[in-house]
């Protein structure tokens, strides 16, 4: 009986690592695309993020046979539950990398001066998303938190990006719609951000049993 | 074992003990028996004696003990009884022992009292007169003797019990303990049971072969992990999960892992081209795939690994082709650049020759086309000598005759040939430097020299400098050929050694030349175990050194 729980587990975990891998290349292809405007970039990135969508209800369907079947307890039941919820932020991640490819064609003609910080943003994104993912392969909470400071850098560009955009505007600046996309890819940089932060707390909480310390979360709240 | 010689040794001794107070009880009941019956015999004979003499009177005052003495007339009326009055008895002459006695002298009768506790035991005389004197006793039968001794019986069971228990345990021990002292590491050594030496000696035969066996394993893992540790390819078993098996240390270094590795091979690389070569292996399909990994070009090919028909894991081998692939571009290019090289002046001529055909050309065209055509063709022939020469120098086939060149010398007589040359752009050259020897090929030495400066010469700017320095240090001869030209941008600087290439991508034919020069210069040097430093600032100008080893060049 474990023995086949245990396989589930591992098949769980297998399946787990490919979604996250699949996250990984949406979101370089999604970046790809929006900075070379490279047709197979963008191309992969729905490919994956078509993966990613059924990957999600595979993942789901395994966790809650596993559930019914094993009723498994103390850290399985973990590792299952927080499974459930990595998936969620995990397939949001691949929605808005695909997103991020289908406005990226009207922002690709503008000049607008913050593209330089978006690609920041990108970058800083992707490290998260493939931190967080390596984290959790190797069930490495240390990663995870490393993770979680990054999103702070990701926020602060964000900001940045949003003052930037405001002085344009003012300045008068007349690619209006370039300049409303860009907020919007920077908005899904900063999401997928969110969420990788997300897939490190479940880490965290699948390793060590603890939800993230609470000052961090009030201090969010707040 | 110890348990079961306690049980078995402790029951056959309770069992004797039981078996045997039974048995001692039943004899010495039988034994008392037989006393009592002849005690009564005796003491009858003697009362009988008395009564005889004295009659009847013998009983007034007669103390009968413990036993019953009555007298019965011959007519069966009881006339003495010694514990009831004879008035209250009645006729005895039907009595067992009575009758028994009338008849033949004396008789004898047992009766057990209602609740079989007692029992009777009476013997009867007959008188002369035909009376009959009757003795009873009473004794206690074998369950009433067995209630009364039961308490120490039973004390007597407890204690042997007790010591059964102690010395059964004890046995036990005893007889386990040399099957526990066996000194299983070494069978055959044991002096023990003999009954147990077979079992030993095929304990023995056992261990021996399974040494054996192991040994042989263990060999056959060193040589396994000898030869996957020598590969420089990586090596990776996996299980049908996925889960690494056994892995090189190749693959290690290869997927940049750090051990101890364990658990899913996923956890280490999980690049899509490496998870579909996996997956494939693992659904039982060959599959090969390359994967780009920082800097790293690798090849990855699954082999599924087949039991009874079912994959049951998969062997994963990683090359590192980054080199294979670095050639391969090298070569493409190079055959790209070959071709556009050699049509380049092919174009002029046929062109040229085209319009001659066509016969509608003066005569001065003419000689005007005669000429470009002459040229070209020259070109042409510079390229393909070029080409020869440096294939030679490649195969390395070629054995020149090696002697004492004078490079100072050399480079004057360069200078002379490229004056002309040099004049045209109003450039300076300056040779700096002593007489200088290296042991070498003059042929090559010489094109080597010559490109350097005919580069330096038509990269150079206007009224530029052209500066040819020739060092005799102790380490080595260096020759350096520094010009105040355009310079190689930085970018470029690792690939200007490349044959046919050029900085200028428009293979311009402004400045001429093949983009073998430097090639050449390469190549040569290589021959010469020579090495060649090149140092560029953009606009600023070039400075190429070769140093030839002293030491290397003896050889």
């Amino acid at each position: 009986m474990r023995n086949k729980f245990d396989k589930q587990l591992s098949q769980l975990n297998t399946e787990l690592i490919t979604m996250g891998a699949l996250c990984e290349e949406a979101i370089i292809n999604a970046v790809k695309y929006l900075t070379d405007s490279d047709e197979d970039s963008k191309n992969a990135c729905i490919a994956s993020d078509r993966q990613i969508d059924k990957k999600e209800r595979d993942i789901e369907t395994l966790c809650i046979k596993l559930i019914l079947q094993q009723q498994p307890v103390a850290k399985d039941l973990r590792t299952v539950s927080a499974a459930l919820k990595m998936i969620s932020d995990m397939e949001r991640i691949g929605d808005q990398a695909s997103d991020i490819v289908e406005i990226a064609p009207y922002v690709a003609e503008s000049e607008i001066e913050s593209r330089t910080h978006i690609k920041d943003m990108a970058d800083a994104t992707i490290k998260m998303v493939s931190e967080s993912i390596e984290s959790f392969v190797k069930k490495d909470k240390d990663i995870a938190y490393t993770v979680i400071e990054h999103d702070n850098l990701v926020d602060e560009l964000f900001d940045r990006v949003k003052d930037e955009m405001i002085k344009s505007i003012a300045g008068g600046c007349n690619d209006a719609e370039a300049l409303i996309d860009l907020v919007m890819i920077a908005k899904y940089f900063e999401r997928i951000g969110d969420h990788a932060e997300n897939i490190a707390e479940w880490v965290i909480y699948s390793v060590t049993g603890k939800h993230r310390k609470p000052s961090h979360i009030k201090e969010e709240d707040l | 074992m110890n348990k079961k010689i306690f049980r078995s040794s402790f029951l056959t001794a309770f069992l004797v003990l039981i078996t045997t107070i039974i048995l001692i009880l039943g004899i010495l009941f039988q034994f008392f028996e037989q006393q009592i019956q002849t005690e009564l015999e005796s003491e009858a004979n003697y009362l009988l004696q008395a009564v005889e003499k004295v009659g009847i009177d013998f009983f007034k005052g007669f103390d009968s003990h413990n036993n019953r003495v009555t007298f019965v007339r011959s007519d069966g009326k009881v006339i003495f009884d010694s514990e009831a009055d004879t008035n209250n008895l009645d006729n005895h002459a039907e009595r067992e022992e009575i009758k028994e006695a009338m008849e033949n002298g004396k008789g004898m009768s047992i009766r057990y009292s209602t609740t079989l506790t007692e029992k009777t035991v009476n013997y009867a005389v007959r008188l002369s007169d035909n009376s009959v004197l009757r003795i009873s006793r009473n004794q206690y039968t074998v369950v009433t003797i067995l209630i009364g001794m039961l308490q120490p019986v039973l004390i007597v069971i407890l204690i042997a019990l007790v010591l059964t228990l102690i010395l059964s345990s004890r046995v036990s021990k005893s007889i386990i303990e040399p099957i526990n002292k066996i000194d299983l590491t070494n069978p055959e050594n044991n002096d023990t049971y003999k009954e147990l030496s077979p079992l030993l000696k095929k304990i023995s035969e056992q261990k021996k072969t399974i040494e054996e066996q192991l040994t042989d394993a263990h060999k056959k893992q060193v040589e396994f992990n000898l030869i996957t540790e020598n590969m420089s390819e990586g090596f990776l078993v996996i299980d049908r999960d996925a889960n690494l098996l056994t892995y090189n240390s190749a693959a290690l270094r290869l997927l940049d892992i750090t051990p101890p590795a364990d658990g899913n091979v996923l956890v280490f690389c999980r690049t899509k081209e490496f998870r579909d070569v996996i997956s494939k292996g693992l659904f039982g399909v060959k599959a090969e795939s390359a994967m780009i990994r920082g800097e790293r070009i690798y090849s990855l090919i699954a082999n599924p690994v087949f039991e009874n028909e079912k994959v049951i894991g998969a062997v994963v081998i990683i090359l590192d082709i980054t080199e294979r692939e670095k050639r391969e571009t090298l070569r493409r290019e190079f055959t790209a650049n070959v071709s556009h090289e050699l049509k380049t002046p092919l174009t002029s001529i046929s062109g040229f020759a085209e319009l001659m055909k066509e016969g509608d050309v003066s005569e001065e065209t003419v000689v005007d086309f005669s000429e470009s055509i002459y040229n070209e063709a020259q070109r042409l022939i510079t390229l393909v000598n070029d080409i020869i020469e440096i294939s030679k120098l490649d195969g390395r086939k070629v054995n020149f005759k090696k002697e004492t060149v004078n490079l100072y010398e050399l480079a004057q007589e360069i200078i002379s040939r490229l004056k002309d040359q040099a004049a045209k752009k109003n450039i300076s050259l300056n040779l700096v430097g002593e007489n200088t020897e290296v042991i070498g090929v003059r042929k090559i030495l010489d094109d080597m020299l010559f490109n350097l400066c005919d580069n330096a010469i038509k990269y150079n700017k206007e009224n530029g400098t052209v500066d040819i320095i020739i060092n005799d240090t102790e380490t080595g001869v260096s020759v350096i050929v520094r010009d105040s030209g355009i310079g190689i941008p930085a970018e470029h600087q690792d690939r200007v050694f490349e044959r046919f290439y050029r900085v200028d991508k428009s293979h311009s034919k402004k400045v001429g030349g093949t983009g073998l020069g430097l090639a050449i210069v390469k190549h040569g040097a290589i021959y010469h175990n020579a090495k060649i430093s090149l140092e560029s600032t953009e606009g600023k100008g070039t400075t190429v050194t070769i140093h030839f080893d002293k030491s290397k060049e003896k050889k």
